[in-house]
């Protein structure tokens, strides 16, 4: 019973943490419009089969084949199987969202952990998974996913594992440099001192310093997978069966939406990608000017490139020169 | 620079790079049993010993009926030789002519790609600084946010549509033609410059606004430095000022990222490259994939790979040779 409790507790407590956080996201002139989106695609994306119109999936329509936008077909039909594009819109809100949280959540745990052994432990442990990080950044990302998804067949959850595989090492660098100057603060000293175990140092002391980069960094990073989920399914890569926005593109464009001027055939889900990448583009941003005010909602966006680059000298000396510049900038506001 | 950090470095890269290419060898392997089964699907009208002779013969002739092991040391060796094996395709090309063939394609692409970004972005991204706060500064600010939430794949698609389809300004897709009967004449080039426009435009607005940024920042984190300000205290012009003291001293980490985006300019936009039918490395390495052309696959990841660890490395020495505020041998 008394765990129980403890449990309890602990969960409201975090969910009211959120709650309080998502509040201050809701007065944040820019967050709002990215919380009503977020909420947006939500709803559209747990309520798909209630707000579309028709089966997506249904490819059985002959007489409805390319037909332009109508109040009975919004977005009019597919030229070759005659489905509506619509109810693939919001369909496709699914597959978008959940590989853009579940990515960014779980990236968002890998990169945490490796990045906090490899700043407190330092020593053996630092040497390993940043000679990993060197190893993983000269790797072609875009052809190992090809290859990867030829032999093992396509998936979501194969691209899933593929991003996390070669996301993490951005975020546990960063983790990393910023447990480096932690590790040195007073709170951590005294708590060594007064002979607290390293578990209880970094859980407790090291894991609630850098928790503002992590959270900032998932909505950064949420809105970096989904353009490039878009991009894999664009290539054929994603699971054949689901329907995403990357593949409608691809249909559209095998399908002779060019061809014919079918020009709201390959808007549609172009709208959609940039809607749900801008959403969580938006709230990373805000919350980075919450959490860190010396920040200029600028440097997220420098960050995201950064990330999207994906090299490591890059960052590190980008870093660097970041540092000068928000300190600068602190210094001035 | 001391000699050591440099021996250091290199002998580093070399680690690296054996990594890779253990890498690079097995994890294609992962998931096949018989490469020649890969290579030869079994076909109806062929009886089991045929078929059996069939793939031993194959096995032999692509050098899969040694060990694992075997294929590795011969693969190292192959390397060591400046030989990236030989193509399962037709007639059985070499790896390297392959890449030889589509690299220069790949680069008209990238290269102007670069020139065009980093031209444009170095003039935005000073003037957004210099204007700090003002409209030009927040108009890139919320240039950047849309550039990164529209793909340059879509783009590519409007811009296919648009002036392809319906303008029919410039071809929408790579005509064919164009590689085989390019002989440098000034018809060749213009053929060529038609092709490329569309593809080039769509890569270059995610990279002019890129720069702009970097640009941008970089020239404000100048621009608060203590010898800026001394400059202005001496009484210099405006002019002087930005071109003399702070764009100069701003360029160095657009150069480390110049530098990095090297080894991406080998790789080819595969996905814009698919778009528009253009025969670059991209293409080829999607033609190797649906062929299970494994010697080629591998030969072009190993190459990209190379040339990614190449830039870090030279990146990495001339940083420190250009910048003395970095000290060298400093434990990262």
């Amino acid at each position: 019973m008394k765990v129980l409790k403890k449990v309890l507790r602990k969960i409201l407590n975090s969910l009211i943490g959120i709650g309080l956080f998502i509040g201050k996201i809701w007065k944040h002139k820019k967050g709002k419009i990215g919380l009503i989106l977020v909420a947006l695609l939500a709803f559209v994306a747990i309520f798909a089969p209630l707000i579309a119109p028709f089966d997506p999936y249904d490819v059985t329509e002959r007489a409805a084949k390319g037909l332009s936008p109508s109040w009975e077909h919004l977005l009019g039909t597919t030229i070759n199987t005659g489905q509506d594009i619509f109810s693939m819109l919001i369909y496709g809100t699914r597959v978008s969202l959940l590989v853009g949280l579940v990515t960014g959540i779980a990236i968002a745990f890998l990169g945490a952990i490796l990045g906090i052994i490899a700043g407190y432990v330092g020593g053996m442990a630092d040497n390993l998974i940043m000679r990993i990080v060197d190893i993983m950044l000269v790797i072609p990302t875009l052809p190992l996913t090809i290859v990867i998804t030829n032999l093992f067949g396509k998936s979501y959850f194969i691209i899933v594992f593929i991003f996390v595989i070669f996301g993490w090492t951005g975020l546990a660098r960063v983790i990393r440099s910023l447990v480096l100057v932690l590790k040195n603060s007073n709170y951590v000293k005294a708590s060594e001192l007064a002979g607290g175990s390293r578990w209880h140092i970094m859980t407790k002391h090291i894991l609630p310093g850098v928790s503002h980069l992590l959270i900032m960094n998932t909505a950064l990073t949420c809105a970096g997978i989904m353009v490039a989920e878009a991009g894999l399914s664009f290539l054929g890569l994603g699971d054949p069966t689901a329907i995403s926005w990357g593949k409608m593109l691809a249909e559209a464009q095998s399908g002779g939406a060019l061809l014919f001027g079918h020009w709201w055939w390959i808007i549609a889900p172009g709208i959609g990608i940039f809607i749900a990448v801008f959403a969580f583009m938006r709230i990373g941003l805000v919350m980075e000017e919450i959490l860190n005010p010396r920040m200029k909602a600028s440097s997220g966006i420098f960050k995201l490139f950064k990330t999207l680059n994906n090299t490591y000298i890059q960052e590190v000396f980008d870093g660097m020169n970041e540092e000068v510049l928000t300190t600068k900038e602190g210094e001035i506001s | 620079m001391q000699k050591s950090f440099i021996i250091k470095r290199i002998i580093y890269a070399i680690f690296i790079f054996f990594v890779v290419l253990t890498l690079n060898f097995f994890i294609p392997r992962l998931g096949v049993d018989d490469p020649a089964e890969r290579y030869y699907p079994p076909q109806g009208n062929m009886s089991d010993i045929e078929y059996e002779i069939i793939k031993q013969v194959t096995r032999e002739q692509y050098g899969f009926d040694v060990s694992t092991f075997k294929q590795y040391t011969n693969y190292v060796e192959g390397l060591l030789r400046f030989d990236l094996g030989t193509s399962f395709r037709t007639g059985n090309p070499k790896v390297s002519t392959l890449i030889a063939e589509r690299l220069p394609w790949t680069l008209v692409l990238s290269v102007s790609n670069l020139v065009i970004s980093l031209c444009i972005g170095l003039i935005f991204g000073t003037v957004a600084a210099w204007k700090r706060g003002r409209w030009q500064d927040s108009l890139l600010l919320n240039l950047s946010t849309i550039s990164v939430a529209l793909p340059a794949f879509f783009i590519a698609l409007i811009l296919s549509f648009y002036f392809g389809f319906e303008l029919e300004l410039f071809p929408a897709y790579t005509n064919p033609n164009m590689v085989s009967q390019f002989d440098w004449s000034w018809e060749a080039i213009k053929v060529v410059f038609f092709n490329a426009a569309l593809p080039i435009i769509s890569m270059s607005i995610g990279g002019i606004i890129g720069y702009s940024q970097r640009t941008r920042n970089s020239v404000i984190a100048v621009t608060n430095e203590d010898f800026v300000l001394t400059a202005r205290a001496k009484g210099l012009s405006q002019n002087k000022v930005l071109f003399k003291h702070t764009l100069r001293n701003a360029m160095l980490p657009i150069v480390t990222a110049v530098g990095m985006s090297l080894s991406g300019l080998i790789g080819g936009a595969v996905i814009i490259e698919q778009i528009f039918n253009w025969n670059g490395m991209g293409t080829l390495f999607l033609e190797a994939n649906n062929t299970n052309d494994y010697p080629l696959m591998m030969g072009i990841m190993l190459f990209m790979s190379t040339i990614a660890i190449l830039a870090n490395l030279i990146v990495e020495l001339t940083y420190s040779l250009l910048d003395p505020r970095i000290t060298v041998g400093e434990k990262r």
